[in-house]
């Protein structure tokens, strides 16, 4: 293997990583915080890039523009979601609840993606390109749309860390995270805190599955793949710790980069899968995981 | 005159005992009889093919909820297990010329030991993660039978053998229909013993079991694995009933079907999601006009049902007797209650 195929390799995944880590950090952080094993968070990827598509064509908006409509447009719908079903499920719950959200999440995903089918088409929705183009990139040339949506991801990213870190909300998502009976004891509102999580976590998908338009074009299915991508990181650094997760994504976005070069890409879910099963078999907490209950 | 009576009701009485033991009330074996005779009461070939789909979809159910209702793990790789079986039977008749019969036992047994398996990795953590390894397999399965296409034909889709030389569903409501019975009984039995008792246990609050010498990880196992089996069982019988495989059989659409059914039924109670397939399978067949909205009303029925009633059916009959039976001892008053 000489030199340009390993930065080929290594620049493709940590292209693919981005995406990734957007996605599993918002999967974690409802897992974290809300304690739901989110099955519909694909569904809000899908939704983010119809929502990318129909500003981009129907409303006639430049990309960045788009980008952050969709993004909003998570954020409400995830809201709303969480006020329609997670409040009234929490308000009657009585134990299991782990497994009724989980198959809440799988009735949201099921509703979505059929009314994205019933309502849009199954056919592709993309755009040709955003900003079109390509960079010469340490002696590769990589379109400039997937250099803008790893940057966007990033910048996402970071921005959403700064305010975990810095602000005061961020800093109670955090609390309840941490200890929800404590957090409530100390004047925050649950209920608040539960929505603008979820829909922080859907802004985040929403906002992956936009800026990527221009290369995955929308479909109603299109959830599944960066859903359970996302689910591969999640498991393989430990549920709940989001720091975690932005290492997983770039290395699991590497490890498929590679296998799929070397394998092929129909066996590179077998070697994620492979990578998985010897995670649980050694360390079931994931590879970062917290100590938790086994 | 008096000693023949108590003899007869005794006799009577041992007998519901040891119909009990199997799970069976007289109730359940009286709608078994009826249901029996079903392909000699109704011509229709067009009923008929949805009571065996029905009768399908029911024993799925009932696999699932053994799972679902006893340790708490909803099995997000039901259909790809399901599919497997299918696969495993399938491929063994066209390539290997194994009968049907034996083929769809050997697909049930390897639908269960991937269960043994994904049951060993994930079963000492929370339900979800045994959940969604079976998914990820679920999902893997599903694309090798599309990508595998010199083996499998892909999505172009496998031609299998039927069980019978008939297209009629007539024999083939008698083979389901002796499978659903096997697999009620069995599910009954298991449940009913104490290894039933394990598991629910298990279910409610696993440190309590465990202080109490219940071994968590073992009986999961294999309540994972029989789960599994059924799957695999059921999928084989698909196979050779449809005649034609695809790897969509796998996709996670049908383990919700499954799901759904199995949640209205009712968790924790084997007869409920057999019943429930009974009423939603032929509900969703006739909306089958509503194309994609069918299945925006499973999502939408999925989230009433877990929101507000997650008992479902089972746990409404339990609910009437329990008004039944309090009534009756208001009736028959204090004296005849051994608590009062």
């Amino acid at each position: 293997m000489d030199s340009t195929v390993i930065s080929d390799l290594l620049v493709g995944g940590i292209l693919r990583g981005g995406m990734y880590v957007l996605m599993a950090m918002g999967l974690s952080l409802v897992f974290g915080v809300m304690r739901i094993p989110n099955f519909a968070h694909g569904e809000f990827y899908m939704l983010g890039a119809y929502f990318s598509y129909f500003a981009c064509t129907l409303g006639g908006f430049p990309p960045a523009i788009a980008i952050v409509l969709a993004g909003i447009g998570g954020f409400v719908c995830g809201a709303l979601m969480e006020k329609v079903t997670f409040y009234p499920l929490r308000k009657r719950s009585r134990g299991d609840w782990i497994m009724n959200s989980f198959l809440v999440t799988a009735g949201l995903s099921f509703i979505l993606q059929n009314l994205a089918q019933a309502l849009v088409g199954t056919d592709f929705k993309g755009v040709p390109q955003y900003w079109g183009g390509s960079i010469n990139f340490a002696g590769l040339s990589v379109s400039t749309d997937r250099i803008v949506g790893f940057l966007i991801a990033m910048a996402s990213v970071a921005i959403f860390w700064l305010f975990l870190k810095k602000t005061r909300t961020g800093n109670a998502i955090r609390a309840v995270s941490e200890h929800e009976t404590g957090a409530m004891l100390m004047g925050i509102e649950l209920n608040k805190i539960h929505t603008l999580t979820f829909a922080l976590s859907s802004m985040l998908a929403a906002i992956a599955g936009a800026a990527l338009l221009s290369i995955i074009p929308a479909y109603p299915t299109m959830g599944l793949q960066p859903l359970y991508k996302s689910w591969f990181v999640v498991i393989l650094v430990g549920l709940g710790n989001i720091q975690a997760t932005i290492i997983g994504g770039f290395l699991v976005g590497v490890i498929e980069a590679v296998s799929s070069f070397s394998l092929g890409a129909m066996w590179q879910d077998v070697v994620s899968l492979s990578i998985i099963i010897l995670v649980l078999l050694v360390k079931p907490t994931g590879l970062f995981g917290k100590k938790m209950k086994v | 005159m008096i000693s023949e009576k108590s003899l007869e009701t005794g006799f009577v009485k041992n007998l519901k005992h040891n119909l009990g033991n199997f799970g069976l009330s007289p109730v359940a074996i009286g709608l078994f009889v009826l249901l029996g005779f079903a392909p000699y009461l109704i011509g229709d070939e067009y009923i008929l093919r949805l009571l065996v789909i029905s009768l399908l979809f029911g024993t799925l159910a009932m696999g699932f909820d053994l799972s679902a209702g006893y340790i708490d793990v909803a099995n997000w790789g039901y259909a790809g297990l399901m599919g497997l079986g299918a696969y495993t039977s399938a491929l063994l008749l066209t390539n290997l010329g194994i009968s049907p019969w034996i083929g769809t036992l050997a697909g049930a047994f390897m639908a269960a030991i991937f269960g043994l398996l994904i049951g060993v990795l994930t079963l000492k953590m929370d339900g979800m993660f045994a959940a969604i390894l079976a998914w990820f397999i679920g999902l893997i399965l599903m694309a090798l039978t599309t990508s595998l296409t010199g083996l499998t034909r892909g999505a172009l889709g496998l031609n299998v053998d039927l069980y019978f030389n008939t297209g009629w569903s007539k024999p083939y409501f008698y083979v389901i229909f002796v499978i659903c019975i096997v697999t009620y009984i069995v599910l009954r039995r298991v449940t009913n013993s104490n290894l039933g008792l394990a598991f629910s246990a298990l279910g409610q609050d696993a440190e309590a079991a465990r202080t109490c010498g219940v071994d968590p990880m073992k009986y999961k196992v294999i309540n994972f694995t029989i789960s599994c089996f059924v799957a695999g069982l059921c999928g084989g019988f698909y196979a050779h009933f449809m005649g034609i495989l695809t790897p969509d059989i796998m996709s996670t659409k049908h383990t919700v079907e499954v799901l759904v059914i199995a949640y209205i039924g009712g968790r924790r109670s084997i007869w409920g999601p057999l019943l429930a397939a009974f009423l939603v399978v032929p509900v969703f067949e006739y909306l089958n006009f509503l194309m994609e909205f069918k299945y925006v009303i499973y999502g939408l029925l999925l989230i009433l049902v877990m929101i507000f009633y997650p008992g479902g059916i089972a746990h409404f009959y339990n609910y009437i007797v329990g008004i039944f039976n309090e009534k009756k001892r208001k009736l028959t008053g204090p004296e005849s209650n051994p608590f009062a």
